[in-house]
């Protein structure tokens, strides 16, 4: 019984272990600094966040499938930039725009995806790749300079309101929603966990595992091409590396989240813990005035204790099933 | 002559089996020891305990004369244990000779001397009388000669004891020969030698003395001079033989599946016929392309020719979601890396198949799902406290009963069993195969490969054999014997 008991408490942890975490970070920079806690810095953090918190959804995805896509920063960049120029240089209406972002978020999804599947590689190093042409072709279509004068009408969907709630967090709202209702409650969802979680198992079960990783980058795709309206809408102009940095950090959130790095696990509100604790480690630490770099330092500490921890307590569930098991053997005899 | 290995009480336990129960025998000098026992019956994990791959949990080995509770694969290589798998450690794309002196160090510190390599490999094959070209790449040769390349890696040293898991499984009739005058002059050098087998006959031809393993426990040592074949049987099986196959009694119905003329995934030109209630056998050695064969008609290998004909009209099938379709079920031999989810729970593993069929728009109903996996709980035996259960946290034989409730769940009609009861005890087999029955008694006809001579012959109704990719012969169920199976399988 007492190992029952215990089990069920690292159980527990395992699977809100974000979620505990979240309320660490926030306990100690609510007591560093009073100003923390005030309605206007949460709504702040919130607001800063939720072109983070769009794309890690997407992403989770497709790490919830087994792979890993560090291009996604690179993809933000590049679609800012496009559709800051078509907008700028060529007069194209905003609402025109957002349909162009989120197709061409698509597309550039897709590419990676295709990539990979053609070349029969693992999604990583085919996105080591094009995250390098993501880039270069940012560069290239900006010359290195900074597109301002974004129409209002477009600047609205990053900075208005409805109410006190920032537009930017009612759309991640709503898409956290339909996120999770699509992997807990269809069977599209669970067809993603199978492929993680055993992609040859999955390809035997009769599912269709290519269609399932176009689905997966199209969702994926979807959710970069609206963190890159929000993100370029609420800065108001945009640059070749707006976006730059960006991966890690979702990879990290996600991971935090308690999606597994070998695929086929995760729950999508933790994915949220995992954004806003490195949100709030930076925004803590910067009321608190410590020098923006340290930050780095922090969060790759953090990145490796997620994935350590991972490794952990998988390993550890392995030992405690011998255990349990070998003793029932035991007692038959 | 002294004893040059011996072991006392050695258990090892694993998730949901004991592996070794409390395993005491010794190995004498100089002889040839043949180890025999049923699939899981312990022989690969005690290889493993002496080659100081895995630590035992209780016990002692003494070894060279030393007391120690568990070896190191180091250890275990400096007492001088060479061990040769059933799957080899070569590196493909490397030569016979970098193969051999793989990780040691011969000529000067830094640079290797190929020249004195190649002449220590030369005298080897010299000695065993074959012809192997040293430089030649690993990957270039057959099965046979690359075991050769791996019994020479072990002669390299100060080898004493040889311990062979199933040499002769995967190699050629001529290949087994060649092998069996190696293991003479071996024997004639002082190497002392633990040789597991299925094959009775090759126990009989070489060894010197024989123990048995059943379920974990050690039952047994024999001279070979002092028993017969039924008695080992009896001891490995603990029983009666034909006690362990339930009765069928069902007439043969309908042509159900007939494949004509069939090229792909390395097989060539397969015919075949499958009846309505029948359990139709393939026999075959390692790699004679019967899991190839079933993939292909599952969907899951490309076909490059040929008919697939389900109730006598033709179909096509390009995927396994197009088996399916077909009311074609395939239940893998590999279960752990095709078969289950093993991360996820019981309901979830056996609604997968069919989640769109319980599915409302795309939402999957939770209530139906349970509902069908309690009842296929209860139908087939599946121990577990809730369907909850995550399937790793299962023993072998209740993971397989899921992973085949996965495919019934389909309402395949046509079910091909790739080695239904590979690793699971001897308790949970009679339970597969009292549900094969069952099944076929349900008019689902069945397609079983397998390796276990004892299996094939106890359930089937009739048996087609391969051979290299291609059909080598077909028996029905009077002319049963191991013999004829194994002639046709090795290609004579």
């Amino acid at each position: 019984m007492k190992l029952n008991k215990k089990f069920s408490a690292s159980e527990f942890l395992r699977n809100n272990m974000a979620w505990v975490l979240l309320a660490v970070c926030c306990l100690i920079f609510g007591v560093i600094s009073p100003n923390f806690f005030s309605l206007v810095n949460i709504i702040n953090i919130l607001n800063q966040n939720a072109y983070i918190i769009i794309t890690a959804l997407g992403i989770s995805f497709i790490m919830m499938s087994g792979e890993v896509d560090i291009s996604v920063g690179y993809a933000i960049s590049l679609n800012g930039v496009v559709i800051a120029l078509l907008m700028t240089k060529f007069g194209m209406s905003p609402v025109v725009a957002v349909i162009v972002a989120v197709l061409l978020g698509i597309v550039l999804c897709l590419v990676n995806m295709l990539i990979a599947y053609k070349l029969k590689l693992q999604l990583f190093m085919a996105t080591v790749g094009t995250s390098t042409i993501f880039q270069g072709l940012a560069f290239v279509m900006t010359q290195s300079k900074t597109i301002s004068n974004l129409p209002p009408s477009f600047k609205i969907i990053g900075q208005g309101y409805i109410g006190i709630i920032p537009i930017p967090v009612a759309i991640a709202l709503v898409l956290l929603i339909v996120v999770s209702f699509i992997l807990n409650k269809t069977y599209v969802g669970r067809y993603v966990f199978a492929i993680g979680g055993n992609v040859e198992a999955a390809r035997l079960a009769g599912i269709n595992v290519f269609g399932m990783k176009i689905f997966i980058a199209s969702i994926a795709g979807f959710m970069t091409g609206i963190g890159a309206i929000i993100l370029s809408a609420r800065l108001g102009s945009v640059t070749a590396n707006m976006g730059t940095g960006l991966e890690f950090t979702i990879i990290t959130a996600v991971l935090l989240g308690g999606v597994s790095v070998r695929g086929g696990e995760g729950k999508i509100s933790g994915v949220v813990a995992g954004v806003l604790i490195l949100a709030i480690l930076s925004n803590g630490m910067q009321l608190a005035r410590l020098d923006v770099y340290y930050q780095f330092v922090a969060k790759g500490i953090i990145m490796l204790a997620a994935i350590g921890f991972d490794v952990y307590q998988l390993n550890r569930r392995k030992k405690i099933t011998i255990k349990t098991q070998g003793g029932k053997e035991n007692i038959k005899d | 002559m002294g004893k040059i290995l011996e072991l006392e009480h050695v258990s090892k336990l694993y998730p949901g089996v004991v592996a070794l129960d409390d395993v005491s025998f010794s190995i004498e000098e100089g002889q040839v020891h043949a180890l025999m026992g049923e699939n899981g019956a312990g022989k690969s994990t005690l290889i493993k305990v002496i080659s100081g791959a895995i630590k035992p949990e209780q016990g002692t080995i003494i070894i060279g004369g030393e007391r120690y509770q568990s070896l190191t694969p180091a250890l275990s290589k400096e007492k001088g244990v060479g061990v040769i798998y059933q799957e080899f450690n070569l590196v493909p794309t490397m030569s016979v000779v970098e193969n051999i002196f793989l990780g040691e160090r011969i000529g000067s510190k830094i640079t290797p001397d190929f020249k004195k390599m190649r002449e220590m490999a030369r005298e080897i094959f010299d000695e065993f009388g074959v012809e192997i070209n040293v430089d030649e790449m690993v990957s270039e040769l057959t099965p046979g000669k690359q075991q050769l390349v791996e019994i020479a890696k072990t002669l390299t040293r100060n080898v004493k004891l040889i311990i062979m898991d199933e040499p002769s499984a995967s190699i050629s009739v001529a290949d087994v020969k060649t092998l069996f005058e190696i293991i003479a002059k071996l024997k004639k050098k002082g190497v002392t030698i633990i040789y597991i087998s299925h094959r009775m006959e090759e126990v009989f031809e070489i060894a010197d003395v024989v123990s048995i393993m059943r379920d974990g426990h050690y039952i047994g040592t024999c001279a070979m001079k002092d028993v017969t074949r039924k008695e080992l049987i009896t001891m490995m099986v603990g029983r009666e033989l034909n006690e362990s196959y339930p009765e069928r009694n069902i007439p043969k119905g309908e042509c159900v599946l007939e494949v004509e003329h069939l090229y792909g995934n390395g097989d060539r030109d397969i015919s075949f016929s499958l009846h309505q209630g029948e359990i139709l056998g393939i026999a075959g050695l390692v790699g004679a392309g019967r899991t190839e064969l079933a993939k292909v008609i599952y969907g899951a290998a490309k076909m490059d020719h040929g008919t697939i004909k389900v109730d006598g009209k033709t179909v096509k099938i390009r995927t396994p979601h197009d088996a399916i379709e077909a009311g074609i079920g395939y239940i893998p031999e590999d279960r752990k890396n095709e078969g289950a989810f093993l991360e996820f729970p019981i309901d979830w593993n056996i609604s997968i198949m069919c989640l769109e069929k319980y599915s409302r728009r795309m939402v999957v109903e939770v209530k139906k799902i349970e509902e069908l996996v309690e009842e296929f709980q209860k139908k087939l035996g599946i121990k577990a406290p809730s369907i909850k259960q995550y399937v790793k946290n299962l023993s072998g034989g209740n993971q397989q009963k899921v992973v085949v409730a996965k495919t019934l769940a389909t309402n395949s009609r046509i079910i091909i069993f790739d080695e239904p009861t590979r690793g699971i005890d001897v308790g949970a087999k009679q339970e597969i195969y009292q549900l094969m029955n069952a099944m076929v008694q349900q008019g689902i006809s069945i397609i079983m490969i397998s390796s276990e001579m004892e299996e094939l012959i106890g359930m089937s109704d009739r048996i087609i054999v391969m051979h290299e990719g291609k059909l080598a012969g077909e028996l029905e169920k009077k002319d049963f014997s191991q013999n004829r199976i194994l002639e046709y399988a090795s290609g004579m």
